[in-house]
């Protein structure tokens, strides 16, 4: 057996089908990024471990990530938000981790999109669970994890390949994913869901920014607004609403938290069209926005109640593009000194 | 850390590095192993690096005390308190919840109510390997069938050699510390050999055990409801060949570690879906563990030296601890009273229904073997008894309007990877991969190794634990 040939011969081989996989998808758009998966909130989360009185949490769901930029806040206030949000879930076990595992008393932001953060206390629920797995995550990493993700970051932000969200997207292009796209007749009597593309980017601050492809290609963001239907319209629908559950499980942990010093704000960022409608129905505001902010007797920002925030468009009912995130930031962090509720490091 | 991440593969570098260079002498580089092990173990969770200090220094005491003392209830005693330590280790972190439900089950039976708290105790990975691996020296020791390690420091490399650490093969004494006297240095070929079979093992569990069974196993397993037939047997067969490329992934990944660092590490898994009849079967799957069972408890439970009746009952105690071995569930013991079951029979149809073995009814032997041990698999990997209930009975056709759960897509490539699987595993009966490598043009055999190479990093996983860490 000629070992040393083949070994040779192994290397320039995998050389050369490696860079070749590499260019042909950058040829087809894809660029070197980072993906949002476990490991980098775990490492956003440890943040909070040394956080003072004066540092920014947000928690939330997607809207938190794709509307508040991190980088556009600290321009502002001196200060970069520690960013926790996760998408398609609740805020409520991220705050109760923080309130429970933590010191924390500075100031958190939580974003309230009504169908999400009223949705569930039952911890296998989706919305629940995509949460609170990724502070299991952080509770539960071993050294090796830690290292990986080190590791991880300078292959992630080289290579266009490398593609492993947590999301598992539809043009991801891993082997699992590419194979997933394999169009073969129907089987089973599930509907056929349209493919969710990944419509954002995100980088080593978790800082979440909408791809430009949104505003200037429609048939893209139509996709994304046909996987939000499906989504929400598709048997099985999802539960109603546990209203006096997740305010409940809210205010104990909101009371924990004040008793310490810390402070809430919370936050309604921006939807339209069928997400507006949806939410209007079933979450309507004077029920459930209305009576959480009274009860919690925090500070509280709804986008319909500022000039500075209620003319915002979303692009695909949802979230806002970066131009316009960049803005929204902008005049959020301008209410929010207005009103006194965080403080601008830079001219104090 | 697992073989498949990042953080592996900086560490070997980083330890065959110094392996290789000469700022140490062979004394120093045992050393640098003994360490980089432990660092390897306690990078998952270093506290219970304790747990391997203390196996290790009973371990070598009682070795050390079973080498001079000759009064034999001494030499009893000393044995025993190996045996009650790795024992009582697997008890407390592995069997502890499940003795107390049961406890607590057969008490509610009685009336007595008794109420008690799962611990919930971390599972310190690879436990039930290490501790079977250092209780096999001193047994072996107490025998007289192995020598006293020369210098703590072969035996406790012996303990804790990182390759085989967490999931085995669970080698001997005087198979792996003799190894350890002499200097050891890969030649060439075994170095770039010993890198083969990593990348073999790697493609394994990434590729054919997490991105193309996995999620199908799981899917179907995690089914609420009765299955169509052939969902249950695609899950099923997704499962047996998950399993398989996972375990023996790993197996294949140790024995190429090893021998890049000039160590031979016995064969672990030998195309058991080949296997002709259940007695090859374990002859073939997980043959470290099969040996020690044999070994340490088949043989001195009477094994085949007092009449049928008793080797027959040996048998079934046999693969019912090495079902329990494998998790603290009564699902496992079904699995390995099956099995036990199959053997039996075969045993006594084999004196009386003598076969000659031919190509064609061989491969319809070897199919029937590969079917009666899928239906074992299904008991290994439901986590509850309904589960189980319901796949064999869609697997034998009784839920007729079972569930349609997969797609056309994931039915294909599971019936075309486990026609693959058995064909191969048929074929290599009687080959082993270095014979079929030999046999190949350089550039066919490159072209494969390249081939996994690229299937590795575009498959990237996200770092799935090994099956078998778990046990």
């Amino acid at each position: 057996m000629k070992l040393k040939q083949t070994l040779i011969l192994t290397v320039v081989l995998s050389l050369i089908s490696i860079t070749v996989w590499e260019l042909y998808w950058r040829s087809q758009g894809y660029f070197p990024d980072l993906d949002d998966d476990k490991y980098l909130w775990a490492k956003t989360r440890a943040k909070v471990e040394k956080a003072t009185e004066n540092d920014v949490v947000l928690i939330g769901s997607s809207r938190v990530l794709f509307d508040i930029q991190v980088h556009e806040w600290e321009a502002l206030t001196g200060t970069k938000p520690i960013q926790l949000a996760n998408a398609g879930s609740t805020p409520l076990p991220t705050f109760h981790d923080i309130v429970e595992n933590t010191n924390f008393k500075g100031t958190v932001i939580v974003g309230v999109t009504p169908p999400l953060f009223f949705s569930t206390t039952y911890e296998q629920a989706p919305p629940w669970f995509r949460a609170s797995s990724r502070s299991e995550f952080y509770k539960n990493r071993t050294y090796a994890q830690r290292l990986n993700f080190v590791l991880s970051i300078p292959i992630q932000n080289s290579l266009a390949f490398i593609s492993n969200d947590d999301e598992a997207w539809y043009d991801d292009i891993n082997l699992k994913a590419l194979l997933n796209t394999i169009e073969l007749p129907h089987r089973t009597t599930n509907p056929k869901e349209p493919p969710f593309r990944r419509f954002q980017d995100i980088d080593l601050y978790r800082n979440v920014r909408m791809k430009e492809r949104m505003v200037t290609d429609t048939a893209f963001a139509n996709s994304i607004m046909a996987v939000w239907k499906s989504m929400l319209t598709s048997e099985p629908k999802p539960p109603p609403p546990d209203k006096e559950g997740t305010i409940e499980f809210f205010l104990k942990n909101l009371e924990k938290f004040e008793a310490r010093g810390g402070k809430v704000i919370l936050l309604r960022s921006p939807s339209d069209g069928f997400f507006d409608e949806l939410e209007s129905m079933i979450t309507p505001r004077a029920e459930f926005w209305d009576e959480l902010v009274a009860k919690a007797n925090a500070p509280a920002i709804h986008y319909q109640d500022y000039d500075k925030l209620k003319n915002f468009k979303t692009i695909e009912w949802s979230h806002l593009s970066a131009t316009d995130a960049d803005n929204f930031t902008r005049n959020l962090v301008e209410v929010l000194l207005e009103e006194n509720l965080i403080t601008n490091l830079k001219t104090n | 850390m697992l073989f498949n991440s990042l953080s592996f593969f900086v560490f070997l570098v980083v330890v065959l590095v110094l392996y290789y260079t000469k700022i140490f002498n062979w004394t120093g580089k045992k050393r640098m192993l003994l360490l980089a092990s432990y660092v390897f173990y306690g990078f998952w969770n270093p506290p219970l690096v304790i747990l391997l200090w203390i196996s290790t220094m009973v371990d070598w005491t009682a070795g050390n005390k079973l080498a001079v003392e000759q009064n034999l209830r001494k030499r009893k005693l000393w044995l025993l308190l190996s045996l009650v330590v790795n024992l009582g280790f697997l008890a407390f972190f592995k069997y502890r919840d499940f003795l107390l439900d049961n406890f607590t089950a057969v008490a509610d039976t009685y009336g007595y109510g008794y109420q008690t708290q799962p611990l919930d105790i971390l599972l310190p990975m690879g436990i039930s390997f290490y501790t079977f691996q250092t209780m096999s020296y001193t047994i072996d020791m107490y025998n007289q069938k192995t020598e006293r390690a020369k210098t703590f420091l072969d035996f406790a490399l012996y303990v804790t050699f990182f390759p085989q650490l967490v999931a085995g093969p669970i080698v001997r004494a005087k198979e792996l510390i003799s190894q350890f006297y002499e200097e050891k240095k890969a030649t060439a070929k075994q170095f770039i050999w010993g890198l083969f079979l990593l990348t073999l093992g790697l493609f394994q569990k990434v590729v054919l055990a997490d991105t193309l069974l996995a999620d199908t196993s799981d899917a179907v397993f995690g089914a609420t409801e009765a299955l169509n037939f052939w969902d249950a047997w695609a899950g099923t067969l997704a499962f047996s060949g998950q399993i398989f490329f996972d375990f023996a992934g790993y197996s294949t990944c140790a024995i190429g570690i090893a021998m890049m660092l000039g160590m031979i590490l016995p064969h672990n898994f030998l195309y058991p879906y080949g296997a002709i009849g259940f007695s090859d079967f374990w002859k073939r799957w997980h043959i470290s563990l099969s040996t020690w069972l044999r070994d340490y408890l088949y043989i001195p439970l009477g094994g085949n030296r007092f009449g049928v009746t008793r080797m027959y009952a040996a048998l079934m105690i046999t693969m019912l601890l090495g079902g329990l071995w494998h998790g603290a569930a009564w699902t496992f013991v079904v699995w390995g009273a099956l099995h036990g079951i199959y053997l039996v029979i075969e045993k006594a149809l084999k004196h009386k229904v003598p076969v000659k073995i031919t190509f064609w009814n061989g491969i319809f032997f070897a199919f029937f073997t590969f079917t009666c041990i899928n239906f074992t698999w299904v008991f290994f990997r439901a986590n509850e008894f309904s589960t189980a209930k319901n796949m064999i009975e869609s697997m034998l056709f009784l839920n007729p309007d079972g569930l349609l759960l997969l797609e056309y897509f994931d039915l294909l490539k599971v019936f075309i990877l486990t026609a693959l699987l058995f064909f191969t595993h048929w074929y290599m009966r009687r080959h082993t991969v270095k014979m079929v490598a030999e046999n190949l043009p350089v550039w066919l055999f490159a072209t494969g190794w390249a081939m996994m190479v690229f299937l590795l990093l575009i498959a990237q996983g996200s770092g799935e634990q090994f099956i078998y860490f778990q046990f």
